[in-house]
């Protein structure tokens, strides 16, 4: 049986509205800064075979991962012979089951209609602790993912709508802010409960069988559309390489190699002959490596499209088991998700740039510049932890400048109001300022860096920072300068203004000064070249 | 169902018009009401973009051919503040300059460091308002607590100024940081920059938006400061030109927030003003449930271009605090980060492409599409009968006879069913494989599917649940929309007032003056100083008096409302919550509160006092209203216009009988299905 498109059209709609609602309820609920005001969550709506078939448009890290997430979910149960049940939540924060990194804790819930099992709706949040060695579970230095926090496998923390509490209390208890963690999962909790009222609804209006059919037909669509979409590549291979910087011995280089094969109406990406996997917590996931790559050929070839495991079917990836995009477990993970998924964007960007010159971005600022600041604040009379992320410049378009100071690629949290951070913690901000100058030049330049700048006013803290392109700057396109590096300083009290690593722990005393200065974005075209060339 | 009351004024000593003008996006509309007769005159005319007081001044023109009486007030809803910051063509953005403390002059400019489309690598950051080289510092800083740890330099802001009057700018805002608890710096530098430069608007971060948040606070000065010249030559030309005419009447603007505020107050704070016209409905709204005796109420405006929800809930219209001008919508909702933001009280509006010119469409993967684009006025829909022209919304609602061939303007604008039909047979039924009916009830089915999304985000996405509102519908197209939309919220009463396409400016006539004050407390409950708070109330309150005994409302027309925006400790958003006699209270209220918004409470965490707020309502004297004496159940046979094949969901096309609805009476009953017109 064949459904009619308008059908189609007003339940592939009314799957959206309710993913975005689900992201709502959770937001409005959760109990963290990182939540809240950085909208650090996403949600989305799946078949009974875990295929994607909506989602709100949160943050492209996780949800890229999720399709695969999911399907590793399933698989896991079916292994276990754990079946599915009404009223059950599953929890799983596994980076090597679900993607991403273990502070990115999933809860799964089935939705029955009828006794028969016809989706699941899924949400994934960044809880700021999840335990391990050391505070907000990212380190520079972790060896192994026991060390990075608890791992939690897929587990039932409700089974036929009973909570486990032992498992809850056992997960709590190993995390540092027990209250807010328990906050912030009522929320995911009540955003998954609300996703499944909604679909039950939708299927008591149109018939769970219309349902189905309907969700086949969404993902067809999809990957239809996709399948002409990726035809504007031209036919043939494309291959790139970029790298991070000091991820596995210090001052060494580890470098991502993509191959683009644009075959008929399907697209392979092959990460072979990336390096192995590394001895610091940088190694990507698979998942993370997949929502990478579909991001970056998603942007170039349709942004328009609406997202669903149709679009995702045309374009096959494959990375050796054990490399820096693909890593065995227990090797470390959460930088891999902040950092490296950044440079794998700009890999694939890279290779397309050959195929389709003036639809590609030069690189940007390339890195998600992640500062974790924590300590004891006697005015307080308190510990606190803060963690926020910085952007920098974009790269040059085809006619077109970059944006300056801005979050690119797979990040897209806000930042934190300098008024609020300094009510809340012992510090007190000297400069958030664009880095004027520090744009790739071009026939269009890059977009400029940002500087921030703070001095501690409470005795001592304890400051981990997570940058990238301090050493090789983004890249320009088609003769189009770099932008300029990033760089971080410490000053000391009364002392001189000193550059630090782009990755590391280090302590700051009352007075001290840090000063992170992020990347710019690369230029695009040769300024010098005496004939403008025509980019048309 | 049609509700039909007299309207809502009664006679007050000296007969003359009450006018209510609304400006929107295609038509500018005015209401007369005249305190005589009881009645109302109704004009409608296209809006002028370029110049809207020139549309102000020609519905004026045309009133005054249909009578000749005195005009007691003017009250006015326009669209300036929003066009203006989405470059309409025809309004200029003054060029004004920013000074901000030392390290900070990219605030504005980085905003809050989110792109607003997430998959599309050739997104844009909106132009900040200020250019880097017109974006000041001073050497300056007040810490968090309200310290000054740096205080002002005179001749470093006498330099400045002189610097800055080599610039030829119009405006200058002035935004520091912590200002709002300390307003010190900002007022110095204000007061030397004034000497220096006499002749330029200048205006203070503290005096617009005293919140934390430096960019949003920033962003409201600077929109603040940019829309003073605009909006006060606005003003002034419109009094100008009315002098000419022979009208010197008081001109009263709606704001934003619901209320109404006189020219000498918008010209200072016209930032209020921004949302003027949609806001104006969803008050009448309000007004509108009370004389009927309902307390929850949607309010669902459709016209030809947007359709807008808002909520009603225990009579008071809901509010947000925050909103970006200029900025894109998806889905209901602004796109953070794709505008300017502007932190006032608005009142609560869901937004989405909806309306009778939406235009349908066939997507690369084969799918339905409508909107986000319109035909606007012209081309307008297919069946107008221009050239260029794509099938609509009113297209697919005159193939399936819900509009009649005069349907539109009161039969104004003829309509060519054939043309509609060529237009939706090429372009969607036949790429899409469906018959011509199916195709028009798909595109039906789809822009109500939008629709309804719009009416949820402004109830159940605010915890609230539509099947304990009744609808209130209006706008040109929304009476024939909302049946289906109530439908699918399992809303039971739909009211439509009469004269449905005019409510906005009619709900005018229907608004008290309102002003809110704000100041910034920013401490934990238990370390308040009870006496202080008092202090900040009552000075609140001595200003918000003065504002109002200037607008000429005596002492017991004004109420007063206190109310405290709370939190738990750590959390970054607040709750907005009366401010009961003790402080306990208030507290056990935000509890309840926070349990109903989020699900959960935490009684023994600490509570933080963010700010106090003052909400101060003028009373416009309302008049008492007659009821219409019931009739007979059965209408009266003038009422019945015809019988027309009409197609509906369920059962196909059905010979459907037609009334005029200006035959109807108080008390008829009509079984569906039926058409009103």
């Amino acid at each position: 049986m064949k459904i009619d498109p308008v059908t189609v059209e007003v339940i592939r709609n009314a799957l959206n509205y309710t993913a975005e609602e689900m992201g709502i309820a959770l937001k409005n609920s959760a109990y963290s800064h990182n939540i809240k005001e950085r909208m650090d969550h996403s949600c989305a709506i799946f078949d009974p075979s875990g295929n994607l078939l909506a989602q709100a448009e949160h943050i492209p890290v996780h949800l890229g991962s999720l399709p695969w997430g999911a399907k590793n979910v399933l698989r896991y149960l079916e292994k276990n012979k754990e079946s599915w049940e009404k009223e059950d939540m599953v929890m799983v924060n596994d980076p090597y089951v679900i993607g991403t990194h273990l502070n990115d804790l999933s809860l799964i819930k089935p939705i029955f209609f009828d006794e028969r099992l016809i989706g699941f709706c899924i949400n994934k949040a960044h809880h700021v602790d999840v335990g391990g060695q050391s505070p907000g579970s990212i380190s520079t230095d972790a060896t192994s993912l026991f060390q990075e926090g608890v791992v939690i496998p897929p587990v039932k923390l409700i089974s036929r709508g009973k909570m486990n509490q032992n498992l809850l209390e056992d997960f709590i208890k190993k995390v540092r802010n027990p209250k807010t963690t328990k906050g912030d999962l009522r929320a995911q909790i009540a955003s998954n409960n609300l996703g499944v009222k909604r679909i039950i609804e939708l299927a008591n209006r149109k018939g769970d069988d219309i349902l189905s059919l309907a969700f086949t037909d969404i993902i067809s669509y999809g990957e239809k559309r996709m399948r002409e979409r990726l035809k504007i590549i031209p036919e043939g291979i494309y291959r790139a390489e970029d790298c991070l910087e000091d991820i596995g011995d210090s001052d060494s280089l580890t470098w991502i190699r993509v191959t683009l094969k644009r075959d008929e109406d399907l697209l392979s990406v092959s990460f072979k002959g990336t390096d192995p996997e590394v001895n610091s917590p940088f190694n990507a996931v698979f998942g993370v490596t997949l929502s990478s790559t579909y991001f970056a050929i998603k942007s170039i070839v349709d942004p328009e499209a609406p997202m669903n495991e149709g679009v995702l079917k045309p374009i096959k990836a494959f990375a050796p088991e054990g490399s820096l995009v693909n890593p065995k477990r227990p090797a470390p993970v959460s930088g891999g998700n902040l950092e490296t998924s950044q440079r794998i964007v700009d890999t694939v960007f890279k290779a397309l740039s050959q195929a389709l010159l003036n639809l590609v971005p030069a690189a940007s600022h390339g890195s998600m510049n992640n500062v974790i600041v924590g300590g004891f604040d006697p005015l307080r009379k308190r510990k606190w932890v803060f963690y926020e992320t910085i952007g920098g410049g974009s790269g040059a378009r085809h006619r077109k400048d970059g944006v300056d100071g801005i979050s690119c690629n797979m990040t897209n949290t806000m930042n934190t109001p300098i008024e609020a951070i300094e009510q809340y913690y012992p510090m007190l901000f000297l400069e958030y300022e664009l880095r004027t100058g520090t744009h790739g030049k071009g026939i269009w330049n890059g977009g400029c860096g940002i500087r921030r700048a703070w001095t501690l006013t409470g005795p001592s803290a304890e400051v981990t920072v997570l940058g990238e392109r301090h050493k090789i700057p983004p890249w320009g396109v088609a003769g189009g300068k770099p932008g300029e590096l990033g760089a971080y300083w410490v000053k000391k009290e009364g002392g001189k203004k000193e550059k630090i690593k782009s990755k590391t722990t280090l302590s700051l005393k009352k007075g001290d000064t840090l000063i992170i200065e992020t990347p710019g974005g690369g230029g695009f075209g040769d300024l010098k070249e005496s004939k403008k060339p025509n980019y048309d | 169902m049609v509700n039909r009351t007299n309207l809502p004024f009664s006679g007050n000593m000296s007969f003359k018009l009450k006018i209510g003008i609304d400006t929107g996006g295609t038509f500018t509309d005015l209401v007369a009401f005249d305190e005589e007769t009881k009645k109302t005159i109704i004009i409608k005319l296209p809006s002028s973009p370029d110049d809207p007081s020139e549309a102000v001044i020609e519905v004026i023109k045309c009133l005054r051919k249909k009578s000749k009486k005195e005009l007691s007030l003017i009250v006015h809803a326009s669209t300036l503040g929003t066009n203006l910051f989405l470059g309409q063509i025809g309004l200029n953005i003054p060029k004004g300059a920013l000074v901000t403390t030392s390290g900070f002059r990219d605030v504005l400019e980085i905003g809050r460091q989110r792109r607003a489309e997430l998959y599309n690598p050739f997104f844009e950051r909106k132009k900040p308002l200020i250019e880097r080289n017109l974006r000041f510092t001073v050497n300056e800083r007040v810490n968090f607590k309200g310290k000054v740890l740096k205080s002002i330099d005179e001749k470093e802001v006498i330099d400045l100024g002189r610097k800055i009057r080599k610039e030829g700018v119009k405006t200058i805002a002035i935004s520091f940081l912590h200002s709002y608890v300390n307003s010190e710096n900002e007022v110095r530098v204000k007061d030397i920059l004034k000497k220096e430069l006499p002749d330029k608007v200048i205006v203070s971060s503290h005096e617009v938006d005293p919140e934390y948040r430096e960019y949003e606070r920033t962003s409201t000065t600077v929109i603040n400061s940019l829309l003073v010249p605009v909006v006060s030559r606005y003003l002034e030309m419109i009094k100008k030109r009315l002098k000419k005419l022979g009208v010197d009447v008081p001109i009263y603007m709606m704001q934003s927030n619901g209320g109404l505020a006189t020219v000498d107050e918008v010209s200072k704070i016209p930032v209020t003003t921004i949302e003027s016209g949609p806001a104006t409905g969803v008050t009448a709204s309000a007004y509108w449930a009370k004389m009927i005796g309902v307390e929850n109420i949607l309010s669902f405006d459709m016209g030809g271009t947007t359709a807008k929800a808002g909520a009603v809930i225990n009579g008071v219209p809901q509010m947000v605090s925050e909103y970006e001008v200029g900025g894109k919508v998806h889905s209901g909702r602004i796109v953070k980060g794709s505008g300017y933001s502007v932190r006032s009280p608005f009142i609560d509006l869901a937004e989405v492409s909806g309306g009778g010119g939406t235009i349908a469409w066939v997507d690369q993967g084969d799918f339905l599409r409508v909107g986000p684009l319109s035909a606007g006025a012209d081309p307008g829909p297919a069946c107008y009968g221009r050239w260029g022209a794509n099938p609509t919304v009113t297209d697919a609602n005159l193939i399936l006879g819900r509009l009649g061939k005069k349907g539109l303007s009161g039969g104004e604008i003829e309509l060519f069913k054939e043309l509609a039909e060529n237009s939706l047979k090429e372009k969607i039924a036949e790429p899409l494989g469906l018959s011509l009916v199916e195709a028009a009830n798909g595109i039906i089915e789809v822009v109500n599917n939008h629709m309804t999304r719009a009416l949820r985000l402004v109830s159940i996405e605010r915890g609230h649940d539509p099947r304990d509102f009744s609808m209130l519908a209006f706008g040109g197209a929304g009476p024939m929309h909302a049946p289906f939309l109530a439908d699918e919220l399992a809303i039971k009463k739909i009211f439509i007032p009469p004269s449905p396409g005019v409510f906005s400016a009619l709900g005018l006539l229907l608004s008290d003056f309102r002003h809110d004050l704000m100041r910034s407390v920013m401490k934990e409950a238990s370390k308040i100083n009870r006496s202080t708070l008092k202090e900040i109330f009552e000075k609140l309150e001595s200003e918000a008096f003065r504002i109002l005994k200037k607008e000429g409302f005596r002492s017991d027309r004004i109420i007063l409302e206190r109310k405290l925006s709370l939190r738990y400790l750590g959390q970054s958003y607040e709750l907005l919550v009366s401010a009961s006699k003790n402080l306990e209270g208030t507290f056990d209220l935000f509890h309840i509160r926070h349990q109903e918004t989020y699900g959960y409470a935490e009684r023994s965490e600490p509570v933080e006092v963010v700010n106090a707020h003052l909400v101060a309502i003028g009373q416009i004297k309302k008049p008492e209203l007659k009821k219409e004496v019931l009739r007979s159940t059965s209408p009266s046979s003038k009422a019945l216009i015809e019988k027309r094949s009409v197609y509906f969901d369920d059962t196909g096309w059905k010979k459907t009988p037609v009334f005029s609805r200006h035959f109807l009476y108080s008390g008829n009953q009509i079984n569906g299905p039926a058409i009103l017109e």
